[in-house]
């Protein structure tokens, strides 16, 4: 009995001193990143501290931010939530109450950002996370002073916008591939939260350029065999298979389904023509791919080459999501700007600041929120051809939603 | 069975195996004075919400010898229970406690009808099958389930007009819930029920030949650990505020079934151990998820082979033989016998 009690006094301890206080420094703004760094979903989750990083590095070398007639540096302190809720729950209220950190980029899960609102939310942390799913809590009532939301902003297009402009551009681009203008597409999509949300956009965004969609076929999660799906998909006779949404399932299915010829031109959502070009990849079809929002390894968008080439420089690796970064990144120097703007990190003027400004930043040179928090820009669409070259384009959002 | 023969003892005998869990469940309880920090208690939180699922499953498991692979189903049904009364009903916290309790305990009566009439091997397929197919119907499940992106869940706790949202409160109830859930598994180990799981899990045939329904104890057992799942589901579903079906699939099924096997399921502090061990351990070596679950994996291996009865009797073992050392050979030879067969084994 007396070896258990001192067992558990010393598990209390050991447990206890995990605890540490949070220290507090002159001139230094702390900004949270919680990211998947590990698990599932580290693909898309080291692109985050990547860009934040990559933007804090930006402002510290060229002086840091004055507010309030005082000059501040900024520092990153990132959490890895290893894909894991309960850990990026533990992360967030580590930096919200622990370190105290300003503001907060994450996560990249959609279920994960949303749990972790609950916190940043009530502590008046300024939020920002790149999930275009955040439409479905961003509402003019909980973004409203007082609201549940006011804080929390989305550095994604809305749903409609970024599934208009991809659809427009897929088509746009792959017309004089194919030499006719194609009719019928078929979508393969991963069944998980963020499938489902981005496939009912899609849908209706192809709809709206007048294609006729006979199915979308839906696969479960780390689905590694896709030819059950490929074939059902073939025998709709599709012009366009368009594999939604994530990138790295879409680079295993693509070599099955040109195998097995299930359509006459593809579309890849989330797949960089770095990675195209990369793996070498070929195709005796029309391809087409899109970024989230800019592309790095062939880009139209001027601003592109110099952020990628610093990005890289900086260590992040190449990755089929490493644009995922941009929806990042340019956040930090927008805040940083609406700290400067509002001459305070007072957390309401700043969110007043925020939705005034027009930011000049990578993806666009006139980023602005609109009253519900979220951005608005193009996204970028390549296509590679049969023989190889790769043209792209930035696609400019549709201005209203599809009539459903 | 000890407690059978000597009645002046077996309470406190029985009391022996409960006594060093509350101990230590005070002593957690404590954590807070030494200024924690908060991601601390928030993966305490996380861990003890797991404990008190995982006491059900050792009714289940460690008295009954029925494994189950979709026991983070049973807590989903409690977590959307939850959610979805919040939403409709406006249903708060504490009557969500029973309403979940009864709605996981209705779900395991349903699953288990069908998979204890196969039992074995077959039980831990369709168990591990029934936490796919709920994942599944939750993410299709549209508006009402929230499909894939799952339920927000507003509205504060509170006790006795006190808001428990704040996390050190919040750490103190859940530790009130893993104590409460402690006992109560301890009462079903000593109470003639479990005595009957027991002979259950020893000898199905001899307990059916002693008129003992063994099909309806299984699934009765079953019913009791969904009652455990669904409060630790609503526990959940309130620290989070928002759930999603991924949550309760498979995966974090079998971490639930590692982790009572790791502690050890037939003694009462083995949940206790194996609960925080599984949630502290990738936070303390600072290991990834691939290396955690190597880890797990080499850890569970190392314990069936070595410590069958889970880590927690092992451990207890290592002590009694290091005590048996420094006494004269009789009694030597006496905490030996008591080593190699733990009481609560031996009941």
């Amino acid at each position: 009995m007396k070896t258990v009690l001192k067992l558990g006094v010393s598990a209390a301890f050991c447990l206890g001193s995990l605890a540490y206080p949070a220290l507090a420094e002159d001139n230094i703004v702390k900004i949270g990143v919680v990211a998947a760094e590990s698990g599932s979903f580290v693909s898309a989750g080291h692109t985050l501290p990547a860009g934040v990083g990559l933007a804090v590095k930006q402002i510290n070398d060229a002086g840091g931010i004055k507010v309030g007639g005082k000059t501040y540096k900024l520092e990153m302190v990132k959490r890895d939530d290893r894909t894991d809720i309960a850990t990026a729950i533990a992360a967030t209220q580590e930096l919200v109450r622990d370190v105290k950190v300003q503001a907060i980029f994450g996560s990249e899960t959609h279920d994960f950002t949303l749990a972790m609102a609950k916190i940043t939310q009530p502590a008046k942390i300024i939020h920002f996370a790149g999930n275009s799913t955040l439409a479905k809590i961003l509402t003019p009532d909980s973004v409203k002073p007082g609201g549940e939301d006011h804080y929390l902003f989305q550095s994604e297009p809305q749903e409609f916008q970024r599934s208009g402009s991809t659809a427009s551009g897929v088509l746009t681009l792959l017309e004089p591939l194919l030499g006719y203008k194609p009719k019928k597409s078929v979508m393969i999509v991963g069944n998980d939260a963020t499938g489902q949300f981005l496939s009912s956009y899609y849908f209706k965004a192809l709809k709206a350029e007048g294609q006729d969609v006979p199915d979308i076929i839906f696969y479960p999660p780390d689905t590694t065999d896709f030819s059950p799906f490929l074939t059902r998909a073939k025998s709709l006779n599709p012009d366009i298979i368009h594999f939604w949404y994530n990138g790295d399932s879409t680079l295993t299915a693509l070599p099955q389904a040109l195998e097995l010829g299930a359509a006459k031109s593809y579309f890849l959502f989330g797949v960089d023509p770095g990675i195209w070009k990369e793996k070498q990849l070929s195709a005796d079809v029309p391809v087409a791919m899109s970024c989230v929002p800019v592309c790095w390894g062939e880009s139209s968008n001027p601003k592109a080459k110099a952020y990628f080439d610093a990005y890289f420089a900086a260590g992040a690796p190449h990755g089929v999501t490493s644009s995922v970064s941009l929806l990042y990144h340019d956040y930090v120097h927008f805040l940083a700007e609406a700290w400067e703007k509002a001459g305070s990190f007072d957390p309401d003027k700043t969110v007043e600041a925020l939705l005034t400004l027009h930011h000049q930043g990578v993806v666009s040179d006139d980023l602005t929120f609109n009253p519900t928090h979220q951005v608005t820009h193009a996204t970028e669409v390549c296509a590679a051809a049969p023989g190889g070259d790769i043209s792209c384009s930035m696609q400019q959002p549709p201005a209203e939603a599809p009539k459903s | 069975m000890i407690a059978s023969r000597q009645p002046n003892g077996s309470a406190i005998s029985a009391l022996r195996s409960l006594l060093p869990v509350l101990v230590v469940l005070a002593l957690i309880a404590l954590v807070p004075l030494l200024s924690p920090s908060n991601r601390f208690l928030s993966l305490a939180i996380s861990a003890g919400i797991n404990v008190i699922a995982l006491y059900g499953l050792s009714v289940l498991f460690g008295q009954t010898g029925i494994l189950s692979m979709g026991h983070a189903a049973l807590v989903g049904v409690g977590a959307y229970t939850a959610a979805i009364l919040a939403r409709d009903l406006c249903t708060g916290f504490w009557l969500a406690l029973p309403a979940a309790a009864l709605a996981s305990a209705l779900f395991a009566m349903i699953v288990g009808i069908p998979s204890l009439r196969v039992g074995g091997h077959h039980f831990v397929i369709m168990t591990f099958a029934f936490g796919q197919l709920l994942a599944i119907v939750l993410t299709n499940g549209g508006d009402y389930t929230g499909a894939a992106t799952g339920l927000d869940l507003v509205g504060p706790v509170t006790l006795f007009g006190a808001d428990m949202s704040d996390l050190t409160r919040y750490y103190l109830m859940v530790v009130a819930f893993v104590a409460a859930a402690a006992v109560a598994s301890w009462a079903i180990i000593n109470s003639p029920y479990g005595r009957t799981l027991r002979a259950i899990r020893e000898n199905e045939r001899l307990a059916a030949s002693l008129g003992i329904n063994v099909g309806r104890h299984k699934i009765g057992a079953f019913v009791v650990s969904g009652i455990f799942a669904g409060i630790s589901g609503v526990l959940l579903a309130h620290f989070l505020g928002h759930i999603s079906p991924t949550q309760f699939a498979s995966f974090p099924s079998i971490y639930l079934a590692l982790m009572v096997m790791i502690g050890g399921a037939r003694l009462i502090a083995g949940p206790l151990a194996g609960g925080i061990l599984v949630a502290f351990l990738p936070e303390v070596l600072n290991l990834d998820p691939v290396q955690s679950r190597i880890v797990y994996g080499v850890c569970l291996i190392a314990v069936i082979l070595l410590l069958p009865e889970g880590l927690i009797a092992g451990v207890g073992q290592v002590f009694r033989r290091l005590l048996a050392s420094g006494q004269p050979k009789q009694e030597r030879e006496e905490l030996d016998t008591a080593s190699t067969t733990p009481s609560e084994v031996r009941r």
